[in-house]
């Protein structure tokens, strides 16, 4: 035992009790994450057995399903092809079933992907300039511009979706990977600029004031100095960027049908005979979960400033 | 003034303070502030956005005396603020709780922390699909669970009436409490340890600690989790409408998801965009007042 603990320090008790509670919690909590990914690899059938098979044959068919399309086929048409030339082939005939094509969701996945990434960038570029600005230089009003960036965050989405969507529309911008793109970054800006507001402040003004004087413009100084010393912020508030477009959906399910729509709206659509295909949502729910979990990861040390908008530090 | 500048080569600083800026202004004002003024003029007439043809006629008040007239319009404002109160109690308690727990600062608890975030992370819309397949009243895993704690038979969480309001409660709360813990958290971290010692020399008991100490410093934390949370969970649209597309009937219709219905399937433009703007007054106007509450109680 330990004797010389100080009054202020938990006792061992109580410490493994709230160590019990948490990891109590912690588990029920992952208990709907990991549901999904099991089922992902569980077969059409063993996802919609009662009662919920825990232990089950592990099955690639969500996986299947998910990249392509099928049709169900008559015995004697399936005994007249030739066999079936790999695995994925022979698990879609075993169901009675033939392949026809690719289906959506690489496509849908890649616009994830463009729109997410082009966005952030964006944002994250925008947001560096417009945030040294607010940082560095007296901006006239500049609390008033702050708040207003903060307040475009308030109003529902679907309150101006009507007006954008007429505006892209007109523009010919509906439905398009640039349209998102623009639309995504502009959500975003707010969160940028907050952020690496913060993070800015605290480069001192004296590393670009050095470069300066040995003969860099200010915007070299910009570019040289500040924004390597700006690294571990750029970082964080691009993968919050990317977090945000990579789920959003409000705008997503309104403004884009074929050509430029993301993943979320297309993964709950994932139709199997008679009703939702659980293994093959799974599936996809799984692929998409991936690099948020990553992100969450990397992520941890600056997570509580970028969901507050940088309002609490740690 | 003008030698201090003109000492670095280059643009002056102001242009390129406005260079910085202007991108990102225009950019806000284009898509941000102009389909917002958009809204609030069209919400004045009776424009239907998918009749090209035809010239909204200026309508005047109508559109609002409609709205706030309207029986069904209250019956979703108190589905919104049943969702709203219910949410936010309960994140409030469970994450402070849990936050309390965490800065017991026992091993293993950075890696604790990270998992018990991971639900918030997630596409709140995925999140809905995948809850329905939880909540599904033969196969579901929830009402298994459910069912093997005390023999309720079969329910159906997403297809009653009563159960439902909670079903997107019960979501919401599992999504969104590791938010308030970690703010909590944050505010737990920022009491300096003098404080408890001092309080240890006077003889506090733990509880008087608790009560004089640990609370008032953290309230002002949870209180902004709150404000965050409650702003959102006013708009909230894409986790309730893959969960339940505000069914069966109209349980849980909140706000956002009947601005929806009105706006992209009824297409009455004019009407829908009243009614966002009367509900952006509200999240505005209460947020307000919110906020002053909240400073009031922090200079104490």
């Amino acid at each position: 035992m330990d004797t010389s603990r100080s009054p202020l320090e938990p006792s061992s008790f109580s410490r493994k009790l709230a160590a019990t509670i948490i990891i109590v919690y912690m588990v029920v909590t992952l208990i709907p994450i990991s549901w999904i990914v099991a089922t992902s690899f569980k077969s059409v059938d063993s996802a919609i057995s009662y009662p919920p098979e825990v232990f089950f044959e592990p099955s690639l068919e969500g996986y299947v399903n998910l990249f392509t399309n099928r049709s169900r086929q008559p015995q004697e048409y399936l005994d007249s092809l030739p066999p079936p030339e790999n695995w994925y082939q022979e698990l879609v005939r075993s169901r009675e079933m033939v392949i026809t094509g690719p289906s959506k969701f690489v496509g849908r996945y890649s616009n994830s992907l463009i729109i997410g990434f082009g966005a952030t960038f964006l944002s994250v570029f925008l947001g560096a300039l417009a945030a040294y600005a607010f940082s560095r230089f007296k901006v006239p009003l500049k609390d008033d511009l702050m708040f207003f960036i903060l307040s475009t965050r308030m109003f529902p989405p679907i309150a101006v979706a009507v007006p954008i969507f007429i505006m892209y529309r007109k523009l010919g911008l509906g439905d398009t990977h640039l349209g998102m793109i623009i639309l995504y970054t502009v959500v975003n800006l707010s969160l940028a600029v907050w952020l690496l507001k913060g993070f800015m402040d605290e480069i001192p003004k004296e590393y670009e004031e050095a470069a300066m004087i040995d003969g860099y413009s200010r915007l070299q100084a910009f570019f040289k100095v500040v924004l390597p010393q700006a690294m571990t912020g750029i970082a964080a508030t691009a993968i919050f960027c990317m977090i945000f477009s990579w789920n959003e959906y409000a705008f997503a399910v309104l403004l884009t049908q074929f050509n430029a729509q993301t993943a979320p709206p297309f993964i709950p659509t994932i139709i199997g005979e008679g009703g939702l295909d659980w293994p093959a949502i799974g599936a996809g729910t799984t692929l998409f979960l991936i690099p948020v979990m990553i992100f969450t990861v990397v992520l941890r040390k600056h997570l509580l400033r970028g969901i507050t908008f940088g309002a609490v530090r740690k | 003034m003008k030698s201090a500048v003109k000492k670095f080569k280059g643009l002056s600083d102001k242009a390129i303070a406005w260079i910085f800026i202007t991108p990102t202004l225009i950019l806000l004002l284009a898509i941000n502030i102009y389909p917002l003024v958009y809204a609030i003029r069209m919400s004045f007439t009776n424009f239907y956005a998918n009749k090209i043809g035809r010239e909204p006629k200026f309508v005047g008040l109508k559109n609002y005396k409609k709205i706030l007239g309207k029986e069904e319009i209250w019956e979703k404002m108190q589905i919104t603020a049943h969702f709203v109160c219910w949410t936010l109690v309960l994140q409030a308690l469970i994450g402070l709780g849990l936050a309390l727990l965490l800065n017991k600062k026992f091993k293993g608890n950075e890696l604790l922390t990270t998992l018990i975030v991971l639900p918030m992370m997630l596409s709140p819309a995925v999140v809905g699909v995948f809850w329905t397949y939880l909540y599904n009243p033969q196969v579901g895993l929830f009402n298994y669970v459910v069912n093997f704690f005390y023999d309720f038979g079969v329910f159906d969480m997403l297809g009653s009436s009563t159960l439902a309001p909670w079903s997107i409660v019960i979501v919401d709360t599992w999504m969104w409490t590791p938010f308030t813990m970690l703010i909590c958290l944050a505010g737990l971290r920022s009491i300096p340890n003098y404080m408890y010692e001092a309080a240890e020399v006077d003889r506090a008991s733990k509880w008087q600690q608790f009560i004089h100490i640990t609370l008032p410093s953290v309230l002002p934390f949870l209180l902004l989790a709150l404000l965050f949370r409650g702003i959102e969970n006013f708009k909230m649209f894409d986790l309730v409408v893959e969960l339940t597309s505000g069914g069966p009937g109209s349980a849980t219709e909140l706000a956002s998801i009947n601005l929806k219905r009105e706006a992209f399937e009824k297409w009455k433009t004019g009407y829908s965009s009243a009614f966002a703007v009367i509900l952006f007054v509200t999240i505005f106007g209460f947020g307000n007042v919110y906020v002053k509450v909240m400073n009031k109680i922090k200079d104490r």
